[in-house]
């Protein structure tokens, strides 16, 4: 009888792990006959296994490697997964300096073939080594026979003699059924962690117990010549962090968001301290203090900020020339703008250095706004860099050096903060591209202090549209308009058309602006930063008001009509993302012809969001043979919760409806 | 008489020529007005010389300067240089110079960044490249290179003018060559530019000069084909290593048949065996054909791998038998050697790949295209397979390779052929649907969708779109409507007919615009072109629609009860020669309607002058297509 019950319990366990087997190579049938997803029936494909262990490895002569294993299993549900069959390992190979290694074993692709699991290995000659630029390499290879529902499996090791730890990223564009991740760092290295995106995961800490066997050569002369060899043990904790997880859904992106991978879930790891046993600690970043310290003693960024001399006359020239502190902000802020260029390189250090950056004319983004720095001190004001990680970079939410990728320049006063960036030619204090607006920046003050602030912009971003015009028995629309844009929507119209000409601009506007004919145009500002930029022109819609039997139409706001709702999927995770607060304003004044009469007009609305996060409100009146109108659209925060989702999408849907709506009037 | 502003100019150049180093005839202050008009930058000089030493040899030597304006011309500043195992750059140097031809940069060859140029798996060819970050304008850059390479089998060809917004003041190309070898050569659109060629014994040189800059406008022919320019190629040549020679296509073809894919059709036993038993029961050819592409269809896939002459030698069919996976060329000859197993003759083809409608230029015999397809004469037709997609019908391949030359290689030569027209009527799209209006201007539909020609291609890219992504792909299709919720999307590529069919179901919150007694009602829900060309004051270029279409829709409108018709646009047709264009509203029942919309657009090329009648039908189709229907509350 016991031994039944233990065949039985036997039994059960063999089931168990028959179903879900995820041993190297034992893909099972009834994965190979699933379908579709289980949870997800739109996934093209998915990974039904994904493991990852980095581990440190002691060699001999070399110290410590960083290792990490890669057990992936994927499964093909349509054509479209296909890509997943392409696999690219990017590791670090410098021309000079050490280089990861990365080795490739027991890639093979499974299908079902007359009801029996068949596998197709992966040649050797099939795994190519590209050079990528003088710092990286890849790997890269594509699994053979794939079809509609086949399964690919692969494990691949990276070693690398650096002791980074790449990213544990938990979450793809397509779903995984059983993720588990091991992190096991020996008691000697220290990591700052931080985990971002909106899955819940639970990290299990625990410690075992590891040891390091050295072995000590010596030649030693005892009649004759010996190699005594005697070895030692060191016995050491390793700290593990462990992950499992079941059927994580895939990362879709939506409209109006951050960069995508600030939404991927994922724990970065950044090495704080070293220390050895018998020896002190070596510190690596830790907190904000240690981060400002760190940075302000290398070469390329505080060192920096000391070498100033090739400033000196021009710094002497700006100084005679402004006199109040605004007027030196704005004046330093053109005054880099105008000698030295950006190259299009991001950083937090320099590149040429200050003083090549200011011979050459070009430097990254350190360069330039270092000088800044270094320009307005000398000019007496309280500037300070500021610590900045771009929207494509993430999100810095724990101290971190290596997550921070730009410098911006902050100058502190009992007014406020004001943020500058000159490496953008149509910036403005406190009005900035839009890679900047991410999260917050850390002030890294000269006495070595740490301030923090907000990067997401409380300046409204402002478009003003006034539009007057008369229409004619026949609908022919004859007017005029002024289009005035404030902070960021001077800066985005700036970028937009600040280098071309004026036949070119008006050509655009023609075309986005349903096809009216600009007679007289004028554009003022856009080279003044600071005032807005502002479009004045009469234009010419021929049958702009239709006509139908003996009523007219009008569509009140023509061209500036919002006709269709940015929102349009039905549910939302992630915040809506604008960048900036903004509002739109557009008045209207319309004459209307001798020969009609008003027939009817559409309703006055106001609405507004809960939290006061956004309003529309949108009132019209008659006088005599004139029509006015005004509209105001406001957001009053640069990002919203996805809780708001469905309000924003409501108060757009009755933006759409509203100022669709039509005026009618009747022939006499 | 000099102005005094030349004089001060020239002033300020002597000064800085003594202080540091300037080259003054770059100087931007020289260019003439002319060549300004219109011109973001402008080629001062560009002096491309090319010495065939052997047919596997060959030095590629330019020099050339170029002043940029501004912004929109950085591109030019930019050097890229592709470079591999048999292309080596041996020698690279560049100059930027401001606006009064003062030295700013110098950059050597190590400044350089070495990338790889692979866009698809793997690929041998990198690319030397070096981006440059302007402080000023107007600024020039020069540079020259020398560049050795066996691959005679591409000879650089001679476009002095390559973009749009560039204008020339000087161009001189030569290209000497052995004289054992014959020149081949094509030279198009010379008349009214100021180019001379000459040609002696194994030389030829061709000189422009003055070039204006062209702008860009829309509904044009292609750049390349209105552009001065000539090619050549060489009767012996080198290809990656493999030497052929040929004085005329036959030549070629046979030369690429033998060198090239003779030895790539080994298709492994297993394989003969199993597609032979596979089609023995079918009898006609073209059925036969057909099973034999959906097999590829269904077995393969594209990935691309180009090392040294993998780059024109297809993969091994076998290989590809075992991996299922291959390029263009790999895939092509793949289906060729099934063909060929059951006795179809199908020959590779040679062609330019693109909606651009490109042909292989039959004049000079050479190395041509940048894909490959199959072409297969069967009972008296001729079809052409492209081997690539998986969801392509058969010899039906769309705007990716329709109406152009290609080159087809037999094991006896080469043969130029055109590839399929489609009729403007055969690129159809045909929509029946049904909407119903309620009280409160919302509106539940059902469309129908089935489109063919190259009116599948716009929507073969759904087929395995997953739900969410469909819904958004429609929900941007119909811009029109907006609150749009999709409750039914079944999409399907009926390849057999070579049909995509859409069939869908939503609702739409706010159609109708209700204002106050009134709903006004935009009667073409489904189909609204809202594109007009822009308008261009002096129309330069000729105007061509590259391909026609033609469009209809049926649909039924049921109308709320609680309105009344009050006003109703009458029916409209637009006849032109460009297109024709129609809609008829028919009234069913008391509050049932029928609208038919048909749009027939023609290909067709017209002068310059027309550009402004093809503009005003288009505006007129444009309105049309927003005609609407006044209801008012009964």
């Amino acid at each position: 009888m016991k031994k039944v019950l233990l065949t039985m319990l036997l039994l059960a366990f063999v089931q168990v792990s028959f179903s879900q087997n995820y041993k190297i190579g034992k893909v099972s049938k009834a994965e190979l006959e699933e379908k579709t997803h289980p949870s997800d029936p739109s996934a093209d494909a998915a990974y039904l296994y994904k493991n990852r262990r980095t581990y440190f490895d002691y060699r001999e002569g070399e110290g410590y490697v960083v290792v990490t294993e890669v057990h992936e299993r994927i499964k093909i549900y349509t054509k479209d997964g296909y890509n997943w069959a392409t696999k690219t390992i990017s590791f670090y190979a410098p021309e000079s300096g050490d280089t990861e290694k990365v080795s490739i074993k027991d890639a093979k692709t499974f299908a079902l073939i007359d009801g029996k699991v068949k596998s197709y290995k992966l040649g050797k000659s099939d795994i190519f080594k590209e050079v990528k630029n003088k710092y990286w390499s890849k790997k890269k290879f594509t699994m053979p026979n794939i079809t509609e529902g086949c399964i690919l499996e692969w494990r691949y090791k990276i070693t690398s003699p650096y002791k980074g730890i790449e990213d544990v990223v938990m979450q793809y564009s397509i779903p995984i059924k059983k993720y588990e991740s091991s992190i096991e760092v020996p008691e000697y290295f220290r990591y700052s962690v931080k985990q971002i995106g909106y899955l819940p995961i639970n990290v299990v800490s625990t410690k075992k117990n590891s040891s390091i066997n050295f072995s000590n050569s010596s030649r030693v002369q005892k009649g004759g010549l010996y190699t005594e060899t005697s070895y030692s043990k060191l016995d050491y904790n390793t700290n593990v962090a462990k992950i499992e997880k079941d059927n994580i859904p895939a990362l879709i992106e939506e409209p109006y968001i951050n960069d995508i991978d600030n939404y991927r879930s994922s724990i970065k790891y950044e090495l704080a301290t070293i220390k050895w046993p018998n020896s002190p600690a070596k510190h690596f970043a830790q907190s904000w203090e240690d981060v400002a310290k760190t940075i302000m003693k290398n070469s390329e960024f505080g060192g920096q900020l000391e070498k100033t001399g090739h400033l000196k006359d021009d710094i002497t020239q700006l100084s005679e020339t402004f006199t109040t502190n605004t007027e030196k902000i704005y004046g330093a802020l053109e005054y880099v703008k105008s000698k030295i260029k950006w190259n299009d390189y991001k950083g937090k250090y320099t590149d040429n250095g200050l003083r090549k950056a200011y011979k050459e004319g070009i430097g990254n983004i350190a360069d330039i706004n270092l000088t800044l720095v270094a320009v307005l001190r000398e000019l007496g004001i309280n500037a300070n860099p500021v610590l900045v990680s771009t929207r494509n970079n993430g999100v810095p939410t724990f101290p971190t050096l290596s997550g921070l990728n730009y410098v911006i320049v902050a100058v502190e006063s009992p007014q406020g903060t004001v943020l500058l960036d000159a490496s953008e030619k149509y910036s403005l204090p406190n009005v900035l591209p839009l890679r900047v607006l991410n999260w917050r920046g850390t002030i890294v003050r000269k006495d070595k202090s740490v301030g923090f602030v907000d990067l997401s912009s409380s300046m409204i971003s402002a478009e003003e549209s006034t539009l007057s015009y008369k229409i004619s028995e026949d609908g022919l629309i004859e007017g005029m308009n002024r289009s005035k844009s404030k902070n960021y929507a001077a800066l985005s119209y700036r970028n937009r058309y600040g280098s071309l000409k004026e036949d070119a601009i008006i050509s655009e506007i023609e075309e986005n602006n349903d096809d009216i004919e600009i007679l007289n145009f004028r554009l003022s500002n856009i080279d003044d930063l600071s005032k807005p930029v502002v479009e004045l022109y009469k234009f010419e819609k021929e049958e702009g008001a239709e006509i139908i039997g003996n009523k007219m139409y009008i569509t009140p706001m023509l061209f500036e009509t919002t006709d269709e709702n940015p929102f349009k999927i039905e549910t939302r995770e992630y915040p809506i993302d604008f960048g900036t607060p903004w509002e739109e304003k557009i008045n209207v004044t319309i004459e209307i012809p001798e020969g009609y009469s008003l027939e009817s007009l559409p309703e006055n609305v106001a609405k507004g969001m809960s939290e006061d996060l956004g309003s529309f409100i949108y009132s019209i009146k008659n006088q005599g043979n004139k029509i006015q109108i005004a509209s105001l659209i406001k957001l009053n925060q640069g990002i919203i919760s996805a809780n708001y989702y469905q309000e924003i999408k409501e108060m757009f849907k009755q933006i759409v409806a509203k100022q669709t709506e039509k005026i009618v009037l009747i022939k006499k | 008489m000099i102005k005094k502003t030349t004089l001060s100019i020239l002033f300020t150049i002597f000064i800085f020529s003594i202080v540091t180093s300037q080259n003054l005839e770059l100087s931007a202050f020289l260019v003439p007005d002319e060549l300004k008009e219109n011109a973001n930058s402008v080629i001062r000089f560009e002096d491309l010389h090319i010495d065939m030493t052997s047919q596997r040899d060959m030095t590629i030597t330019k020099k050339i300067a170029i002043t940029i304006f501004n912004k929109q011309a950085d591109d030019n500043a930019d050097i890229s240089l592709p470079h591999n195992g048999r292309t080596i750059i041996k020698s690279v140097k560049v100059y930027y110079y401001d606006a009064f031809g003062k030295e700013i940069k110098k950059v050597k060859k190590k400044d350089f960044k070495d990338y790889s140029a692979s866009g698809g798996l793997f690929s041998d060819g990198r690319y030397l490249y070096y981006s440059y970050t302007p402080t000023t304008y107007p600024y020039t850059v020069y540079y020259e290179y020398e560049i050795k390479t066996s691959n005679t089998a591409f000879i650089p060809q001679w476009f002095p003018l390559n973009s749009y917004y560039q204008s020339v003041q000087k161009s001189v190309y030569t290209f000497e060559y052995p004289s054992n070898i014959k020149l081949l050569k094509s030279e198009n659109n010379f008349e009214g530019y100021d180019i001379a060629n000459v040609e002696e014994a194994g030389k030829i040189t061709y000189k422009g000069e003055s070039i204006k800059a062209i702008e860009r406008e829309p509904i044009t022919p292609s750049f390349s084909s209105f552009v001065p320019n000539a090619k050549l190629g060489v009767s012996k040549f080198n290809l990656e290593g493999v030497n052929g020679a040929a004085n005329n296509w036959q030549e070629f073809g046979k030369w690429y048949y033998e060198n090239l894919i003779q030895s790539t059709l080994d298709l492994p036993e297993k394989t003969r065996n199993e597609i032979k038993s596979l089609t023995a029961s079918i009898e006609d050819p073209i059925e036969k054909a057909k099973f034999i592409y959906k097999y590829v269809q269904d077995k393969v896939r594209y990935i691309s791998v180009q090392i040294g002459v993998g780059g024109f030698k297809p993969m091994r069919a076998s290989a590809v038998d075992n991996l299922s996976y291959g390029d263009c060329k790999a895939l092509t000859n793949y289906t060729a050697s099934l063909l060929s197993e059951v006795g179809i003759e199908s020959y590779h083809a040679l062609i330019y790949s693109g909606s651009g409608k490109k042909s292989i230029n039959s004049d000079v015999v050479s190395q041509q295209g940048n894909h490959m397809v199959l072409y297969v004469p069967i009972s008296n037709q001729e079809l052409w397979l492209e081997c690539t997609s998986q969801g392509t019908p058969f010899n039906d391949s769309g705007d990716f390779t329709d109406d152009r030359d290609a080159l087809i290689i037999t094991p006896d030569g080469g043969e130029i052929k055109h590839t399929r027209v489609y009729d403007d009527k055969e690129n159809h799209q045909k929509i029946v649907g049904k909407y119903i209006l309620s009280n409160e201007g919302h509106i539940s539909a059902e469309v129908k969708m089935v489109s063919s020609g190259t009116q599948f291609d716009n929507h073969l890219g759904y087929e395995g779109r997953s739900n969410k992504e469909l819904d958004k792909s429609y929900k941007e299709f119909w811009d029109n409507i907006n609150n749009m919720t999709i409750d039914k999307i079944v999409v399907k590529n009926n390849k057999k007919e070579g049909k995509f069919e859409e069939d869908l179901s939503f609702v739409a919150d706010n159609y109708g615009a209700v204002s106050g007694e009134r709903m006004i009602l935009p009667i073409n829900a489904f189909n609204v072109v809202s594109y007009t060309p822009k308008r261009i004051r002096d129309r330069k270029l000729p105007v061509e629609i590259t391909r026609g279409y033609y469009k209809v829709d049926v649909v039924i409108v049921e109308l709320p009860s609680d309105y009344k018709i009050e006003a109703m646009t009458e029916n409209i047709v637009i006849d032109s020669k460009y297109g024709e264009y129609k809609l008829t509203i028919e009234k069913q029942s008391e509050n049932t309607l029928k609208y038919t919309r048909e749009f027939l657009l023609k290909n067709g090329k017209y002068p310059k002058e027309e550009y402004k009648d093809y503009r005003s039908f288009r505006k007129k189709v444009v309105r049309s297509d927003k005609s609407k229907i006044v209801l008012i509350k009964k």
